[in-house]
């Protein structure tokens, strides 16, 4: 299982990386909005082609832009066009027959919109993540008053997850290499708890300490805690901000109202 | 982006946001059902875009609300109980066996700290996850929030204080996640996100006649209380395995009685 | 300044206590040091005077213990920060996690404390360069080696300011000049008066730089005085301490007669190069 690289991605200096990560955030949330709020597979794609690939190709991450949804996107979209190219409910327009499996109309079409939906979601969730720091992105998000404790808890999981992963593969790796032949399910289970128990136990008995070394460092000791770092932010992109913003509430309450309707 | 500035009016105090942020999922759920979704507007955009948009609003309440009490401990146990809930995933993915196991985390701290740090963690989890491994998890970040929601209410009531009530305990919890995750499979993932044997099942029941959220619940149904009954299991097996004094940093573990008196905690009562 | 008197403590699931009957003081310009075998309580000591234990812990608590003359028992421990620094045994935990670099970890207690941002880049930049972590400042505290870790986490401290230093065992994983550098700062801190409490087992480092040392064996104080008396005490091993090497070299030397009476023995290098250099020239004149 591959994973998105948080971390490494500070390399660039486009003009999308230089962006205030609410930018990019905002960005992300209202495209996916905007997707969802048309029922024309066109119109995803259009965003898609439109906003996503050049914005990629500006930030110079295009190839990984395309790695990663490829390793994302494309099986989802695979797994939808089977299912629903089948098995659409109450579908009948048959296109063609595997065996007895009949391929309807109007599933591949409810694949197809799905699929691009999905699309969008992930790519401007991954173009924010291609060409943000974490750092950033928390900084930006505390200088905008969001909880200390929030902030806490997501950048320490950012840093503490690779490096007990990191410890666990190498468990999993010691074991293998041990060359412990390991047969059935139950045994597959039973030879992991000795192994990877310490370590989970361990992480916890640390959380008293880690807790005592934060509070001493006051930790929740002020109402209005300051910043070493600024987020650049202007005028240009907080205005861009709000049209985007307004967008997605238009999009959102006319969808609405057209489904209660 | 949701306005989290703490100068807001009584009726968004924190306190009220987790109850605020409830309401918005049950009434969003409500909404799915309501509006039929096999008619005309089921299919594609709009019906996703609602389930999409009134998860992570009340995900957002939920969170915002929910963390900002949290003692500095609590704050400190999140962060573990989110790798674990990872690395447990992980691992559970790269030995094959067909479960996903990755709210163990979420359960523990359910169970230790209470319902609103529960429904942090999970929600905190899927943030990370969609983070570092895959944006498809942050529609989910709502069921997540709710297992660990769900778990802490389950411990107040006293289920976990014996196996067998915490395995039931277990089984109700994933009656939650598979009935609250059905929309966002369905709609916004067109029944395809899990994995292959998730879709598969779904498949099946779809072929059956079923509409694509029922079958959606169905499979939640079936695969849900099972992997979340064993989650339960694991989280309790590390519960046993903390020092006693671990435990006792949490005064809901400690004023509540939540978990059993261990005979090494003799002096803790 | 550091007062604790008749204190015990008992963790809420111990079945003894953790400390019993401790009384010591340590003043501003002091650096008291604690000695003492695994579990004799030196931990627990340090969670005490930083006020961690039993705020945090729970457990039950008897004696006084004050702080710069406030009564820890009443005061939360919000009330502390910034008077009292605690540096804990394992860097990996005192890191926070919640910043992504080096130099943003080390603010990361002056952000919480509301120091206006320019204050802030100065006193990070100088903590940076005392302890050496200048090179490494843009890196994330994850990727140092334990070492670096380490000072990062006394860094994260010092910072702070703290008129009360509590260190707990802050050398464990550093090199020879690692360790210089932080018992250079620590000189540093006690001329501008702050008040030291250290865990430590070199020793020698220990002999040059403490005004005091206290021994703790089991939970209670055997021993307290200056670290002449105590480090040379014969009785230092049955209390779980090793003693230092030339020390026991001098006091086999003594029960031959070969350390000048005088001499009290050693618990120096220095000291121990004089007095057996001393004991040598004597021999030198007997064969004479």
């Amino acid at each position: 299982m591959s994973t998105v690289q948080f971390s490494p991605h500070t390399t660039g200096n486009s003009l999308v990386h230089r962006l205030s990560p609410l930018t990019k955030l905002t960005f992300a949330v209202t495209v996916t909005v905007c997707a969802f709020a048309v029922v024309d597979y066109r119109w995803p794609l259009l965003l898609f082609c439109a906003l996503l690939l050049p914005a990629a190709i500006g930030a110079k991450v295009l190839r990984r832009f395309l790695l990663m949804l490829a390793t994302f996107w494309v099986p989802v979209a695979a797994v939808l066009f089977v299912v629903q190219g089948f098995f659409f409910p109450e579908a009948h327009d048959v296109i063609a027959r595997f065996g007895p499996l009949e391929l309807k109309s109007e599933g591949v079409s409810y694949a197809l919109l799905t699929a691009l939906h999905i699309l969008v979601l992930m790519g401007g969730f991954f173009l924010l993540l291609l060409t943000t720091h974490a750092a950033t992105l928390m900084s930006a998000l505390s200088e905008r008053n969001v909880s200390p404790s929030l902030i806490y808890i997501v950048s320490a999981a950012l840093q503490i997850v690779p490096t007990l992963s990191r410890r666990a593969t190498r468990i999993l790796h010691a074991q293998q290499a041990r060359g412990q032949v390991i047969h059935g399910l139950r045994g597959r289970a039973r030879a992991l708890v000795p192994l990877v128990g310490p370590l989970i136990l361990g992480a916890f008995t640390d959380v008293g300490e880690r807790a005592a070394a934060m509070e001493t460092r006051g930790f929740g000791a002020t109402r209005r805690p300051t910043s070493l770092i600024t987020v650049p932010d202007s005028a240009v992109q907080r205005s861009a901000r709000a049209a985007m913003m307004l967008c997605a509430v238009v999009a959102v309450t006319v969808n609405v109202w057209g489904v209660m309707r | 982006m949701a306005d989290f500035s703490r100068s807001t009016p009584s009726w968004l105090d924190e306190r009220w946001r987790i109850g605020w942020g409830t309401g918005v999922v049950l009434v969003t759920y409500a909404g799915l059902i309501a509006v039929r979704p096999a008619s005309e507007h089921g299919v594609g955009g709009p019906i996703a875009l609602l389930a999409l948009v009134g998860y992570t609003l009340g995900a957002l309440l939920i969170v915002s609300g929910a963390v900002a009490r949290l003692p500095a401990t609590t704050v400190a146990l999140l962060p573990v109980a989110i790798t674990v809930n990872i690395v447990m995933g992980k691992i559970v993915y790269f030995s094959g066996l067909p479960l996903q196991l990755d709210s163990i985390g979420t359960v523990l701290v359910g169970v230790v700290a209470g319902p609103a740090a529960g429904a942090a963690t999970g929600a905190l989890a899927s943030v990370i996850v969609g983070m570092t491994i895959t944006p498809g998890a942050l529609p989910y970040a709502v069921t997540a929030a709710m297992i660990g929601f769900t778990a802490g209410m389950l411990a107040r009531a006293g289920l976990f204080r014996r196996l067998p009530t915490a395995v039931l305990a277990g089984g109700l919890i994933g009656v939650v996640a598979g009935v609250i995750s059905a929309p966002i499979t369905a709609f916004v993932f067109g029944n395809a996100s899990g994995s292959v044997g998730q879709s598969a099942l779904i498949a099946t029941f779809q072929a059956f006649g079923n509409g694509m959220l029922k079958a959606a619940t169905l499979q939640g149904l079936v695969a849900d209380p099972l992997d979340k009954a064993l989650t339960v299991v694991l989280a309790m097996a590390i519960l046993k395995g903390l020092p006693p004094g671990f435990l006792y940093r949490f005064p809901f573990v400690r004023d509540r009685h939540v978990l059993a008196r261990r005979p090494d905690v003799v002096r803790a009562g | 300044m550091i007062e604790v008197k008749g204190f015990s403590f008992t963790y809420p699931t111990g079945s003894r206590p953790a400390l019993h009957d401790i009384g010591f003081e340590v003043g501003p310009h002091e650096l008291c040091a604690v000695v003492g075998g695994s579990g004799a309580g030196k931990s627990t000591l340090a969670g005490v005077v930083s006020g961690t234990v039993p705020h945090l812990t729970g457990g039950c608590a008897e004696g006084l213990v004050q702080v710069n003359g406030r009564d820890l028992a009443d005061t939360p421990l919000s009330g502390l920060v910034g008077q009292v620094g605690l540096v804990m045994q394992n860097p990996f935990n005192q890191i926070s996690g919640a910043r992504f670099s080096v130099r943003e970890e080390i603010a990361f207690g002056l952000e919480n404390m509301g120091v206006p941002r320019d204050e802030m880049a100065a006193r990070v930049d100088t903590v940076l360069h005392d302890l050496g972590l200048t090179k490494v400042r843009d890196r994330s505290p994850y990727e140092l080696s334990g070492g670096q870790q380490q000072l990062l986490a006394i860094g994260s401290v010092l910072v702070m300011r703290p008129t009360v230093m509590v260190l707990d065992e802050p050398t464990s994983q550093l090199d020879a000049a690692g360790s210089a550098l932080v018992f250079e700062a620590l000189g540093t801190l006690r001329e501008q008066g702050v008040t030291t409490l250290l865990i430590e087992h070199r020793m020698e480092r220990l002999a040059r730089a403490a005004d005091h040392v206290l021994v703790l064996d089991g939970g209670t104080i055997v021993a307290k005085g200056s670290p002449g008396e105590v480090l040379a005490d014969e009785r230092l091993e049955e209390w779980g301490v090793a003693p230092l090497r030339y020390t026991v070299a001098a006091r086999r030397a003594a029960a031959r007669g070969l350390w000048p009476d005088a001499r009290p023995l050693p618990v120096t290098l220095d000291a121990a190069a004089e007095g057996f250099g001393a004991t040598v020239a004597h021999l030198d004149r007997g064969d004479r």
